[in-house]
């Protein structure tokens, strides 16, 4: 936690969840504001039937949520990195290695640890999320609101668990760490930004601004049966998604903040089954990520010495 | 000012507030070997840095072949060659390739030719295509001399050369420093721990304490002053206690 | 001594696998951008054909055609993303590579120990650099116009050709900026690993959290040329949107997409005025490296 670089990169994840939340909550106070005077006039008029909020207040939190996609999968590798080069610059693993610890103990302390101060940053972001909602949006989340934003940030521990193990990975298998570190940053800039940027590209209804599908006067059942005759161009978009943990995690957390219109409405249960896939591929990427990296900290040559 | 090679007149240097080197003066005629002797942290490398006008003394004047290192420093970089501990060059070159770009940066005429000249004068041409970075420590501290005297200095500046040798790699490095004192008259100013090897090697020594010259002369007349030492390490264990 | 510096840099970079692996990420997105281009373009065309069917069978009138003319140029679109997601990275890591060894390896003591001003130094690196990212964006404008004639079954025309040529010189002045970042961080780091770092932070904050503290755009809507219009009527936006001359990617998004044509156009004077806070960014930054250059101690090694 010493390093500067890491804390410099916390805080600006903390800043810009912080400002984005502001941002939103403000713009929802003021719409909430609305729709209550909205809600007094129409029972002071006698109005039998009163529209329902159309407010969702955990989607504000969609920026968060893809701050943490983008610059959370970054500290995660920047920790994976630190964890191995530390030790390797400082000279300590010899001297660790000759203690009664097993190497397979000393792997996981490692992982544990990063695992400890990730939940703790997402538990404060959390925190943070929902006071500020409370606070300057004037909006409590319910119990069942609770609920979901705790497995998205639960989904987001996972996520950035991943990226911790591919930090490690990279940084342990080149002889430089300064290279492994930056072949980490490919790995990033590919999985987080290009492969959803492309499928998100591909996508039809992004091509214009407000949703193509929208600016035609289509609803989602049209939408629906228009993009059945394009079964091969979705294919192929929708699989260069799912090569990217990134956008299984997006999927995942914007389901349980509402963010998608398709997804309103749904219980829990429901919502949970239709992103079992994303569930799914997470798991799969951090277990087989988790597994190589602790293999690899397992053997880790214990003479290498401390990069350039 | 005379015409030694290396004059230091009153130098002084400071890291922040903390004093590095205090009023050293100390004068080395053309063609001596000069050991300069003192713990870790003495300011041994500061002196060196100096010397080969990496940063500027704080106080005093430094001269080299009659140049002042601060006014004048193309002048001085143009006859020096430098070694320094550790040495480093770009790993994911040739030693060739490394070579010649500091054949380039040092103004010699035909870089290809000098390399080759030199690669075959220190006897390591079979090094020449391979990459730095495959590099043991032996093989890089005799690039490392290599990049030190393409352009045939008059002085060369070796900091801690010995160190990460085995004794074959001690060895050779001191045949070598003899071989370019005595067949290309280069003046030697040599930071070192080994005494042994200054005992073989040098001509003068001098011995800095906590940033201050506390002893300057030539071997002959030191051994002669102290007759009672068994080695050169006896006296200078002596004469750091007695400062 | 200039052009030996920039020559070694050049050598370098030949080797270093790192930026050869950015560089190579670069060229298969310019590549592939010509051809997602017209793969989503005639995917739209296509959709468009079968929402007026659909709509007829409901007895509704058909809508207007969101894409009355496109234009030729539109097919690049996603270069406008690209340069500042993957090319600024790559230049980062060059600027980055370009000052690294000599400042962390302790190369530096034997290169200024030569008659090699700070000067002289500074300048063959930035001009190694510069003639780096030229064949960089070289390739990348044949390797677009490549794309569009295959693409397109047919050569643009010379005004065309004239934009995207303005549009490869814009974006070079884009990339020069964040290779400046990457020396500049890397000259004021004793560690190699915090130079590189700090460098990819002032990246992110430009490209994702700029634009959405100046015009509440998401991180992800910064990812696609085509954004949603934003709301500036909270008071919050009205204060911010005056930082919004140093958003330099926004600027080069809707600069981009002045020269290309893809959007309403605008007075000429009116497009060189964005250019200008952008032009004095890269010069200030210039300034910078030298400076840092000129104050660095390479008497002692830096770390990893």
């Amino acid at each position: 936690m010493r390093s500067k670089v890491l804390l410099t990169l916390l805080a600006v994840l903390i800043t810009v969840t912080v400002a984005s939340v502001l941002i939103g909550a403000l713009d929802y106070r003021s719409a909430l504001a609305d729709y209550e005077a909205y809600r007094r006039a129409a029972i002071a008029g006698g109005v039998q039937r009163i529209a329902p909020s159309p407010l969702q207040l955990l989607s504000l939190l969609r920026g968060a949520m893809e701050y943490v996609e983008i610059i959370g999968a970054l500290i995660a590798i920047v920790l994976g990195y630190l964890s191995v080069t530390r030790e390797r610059s400082s000279g300590t693993l010899p001297l660790l290695r000759t203690r009664p610890v097993s190497p397979r103990q000393l792997a996981a302390g490692n992982a544990l640890g990063a695992l400890g101060l990730i939940a703790t940053l997402m538990g404060a972001s959390m925190l943070i999320a929902v006071v500020s909602l409370g606070v300057i949006g004037h909006d409590w989340v319910d119990a069942a609101q609770l609920t979901k934003l705790a497995l998205a940030y639960g989904a987001s521990i996972a996520y950035l668990m991943t990226f911790y193990f591919l930090g490690v990975l990279t940084t342990t298998r080149s002889r430089n760490p300064a290279n492994g570190l930056a072949g980490a940053l490919v790995i990033w800039l590919v999985v987080v930004l290009i492969l959803p940027q492309i499928g998100d590209t591909l996508d039809a209804d992004n091509q214009v601004p407000g949703g193509l599908f929208a600016a035609l006067g289509l609803g989602h059942a049209q939408e629906v049966s228009i993009l059945t005759h394009f079964g091969a161009y979705e294919r192929v978009r929708t699989s260069l998604e799912a090569a990217s943990l990134s956008k299984h995690f997006e999927r995942f957390a914007f389901a349980m903040t509402d963010v998608k219109d398709k997804y309103r409405g749904f219980t829990l249960g429901q919502l949970l089954t239709v992103t079992a896939s994303s569930i799914a591929w997470m798991a799969v990427y951090l277990a087989a990520l988790g597994t190589a990296a602790l293999r690899v900290l397992r053997t880790h040559e214990v003479t290498t010495s401390g990069g350039i | 000012m005379t015409g030694a090679a290396i004059e230091m007149r009153e130098v002084g240097h400071r890291y922040a507030t903390d004093p590095v080197l205090i009023d050293i003066s100390l004068s080395i005629e053309p063609g001596e070997v000069f050991g300069f002797l003192g713990h870790n942290g003495a300011g041994k490398t500061t002196a060196i840095s100096i010397l080969t006008t990496l940063i500027k003394p704080t106080s005093g004047v430094a001269r080299v072949c009659g140049f002042d290192v601060v006014t004048q420093r193309r002048d001085v970089t143009r006859r020096i060659g430098y070694l320094p501990a550790d040495v480093r060059l770009y790993d994911h070159l040739t030693a060739a390739e490394n070579l010649e770009f500091f054949a380039r940066l040092s103004g010699v005429d035909t870089p290809r030719h000098a390399v080759a000249e030199t690669l075959e004068y220190l006897d390591c041409t079979e090094l020449s295509g391979l990459r730095l970075g495959t590099f043991s420590t032996g093989m890089r501290q005799r690039i490392g001399i290599a990049q030190a005297i393409l352009h045939r200095p008059e002085v060369l500046f070796l900091d801690e050369p010995t160190s990460g040798l085995d004794p074959a790699g001690v060895r050779q490095l001191r045949e070598t420093v003899l071989q370019l004192n005595r067949e290309l008259g280069m003046t030697i100013f040599m930071n070192t721990h080994l005494l042994s090897e200054v005992a073989r090697v040098c001509s003068t020594i001098g011995v800095l304490n906590h940033g201050r010259l506390i002893y300057k002369d030539t071997i002959a007349a030191t051994t002669s002053r102290f007759p009672d030492e068994a080695s050169l390490e006896d006296i200078y264990t002596l004469v750091a206690s007695e400062s | 001594m200039i052009g030996v510096i920039a020559r070694q840099q050049l050598l370098s970079l030949r080797r270093q696998q790192t930026f050869l692996a950015f560089l190579a990420v670069f060229l298969l997105m310019t590549a592939l951008t010509g051809v997602i281009g017209w793969s989503s373009h005639r995917t739209i065309v296509q959709v468009y054909a079968a929402a007026v069917t659909v709509l007829a069978a409901d007895g509704q009138p058909a809508p207007p055609d969101p894409f009355t003319s496109v234009p030729a140029l539109s097919l690049l679109s996603n270069m406008t993303i690209y340069i500042p997601l993957i090319g600024a990275l790559l230049a980062l890591v060059l600027g980055h590579l370009a000052v690294a060894d000599e400042q962390s390896t302790g190369i530096g003591r034997l290169v200024f120990s030569r008659p090699l001003s700070r000067t002289s130094y500074i300048l063959g690196k930035l001009l190694g650099v510069g003639l780096a990212l030229g064949a960089v964006m070289a390739a990348a404008t044949i390797a677009s116009l490549a794309a569009l004639v295959v693409a397109n079954g047919r050569v643009p025309s010379v005004p065309d050709v004239g934009r995207l040529v303005l549009f490869s010189v814009l974006s070079l002045g884009y990339l020069l900026l964040f290779a400046l970042v990457g020396m500049l961080t890397t000259l004021l780091s004793r560690r190699r690993s915090v130079g590189l770092l700090a460098g990819v932070s002032v990246w992110l904050v430009v490209t994702f959290v700029l634009p959405q503290f100046t015009s509440g755009l998401r991180p992800t809507a910064s990812l696609n040329p085509i954004s949603d219009p934003v709301s500036s009527s909270l008071a919050f936006f009205q204060i911010t949107a005056r930082a919004r001359p140093l958003s330099v990617s926004e600027i080069y998004k809707d600069v981009s997409a002045q020269i290309l044509a893809l959007g309403p156009g605008r007075p000429a004077s009116t497009t060189l005025a964005a250019v200008v806070p952008v032009v004095a960014i890269v010069l200030a930054l210039a300034a910078l490296v030298a400076a840092a250059a000129h104050r660095h101690d390479y008497s002692r090694a830096g770390a990893a």
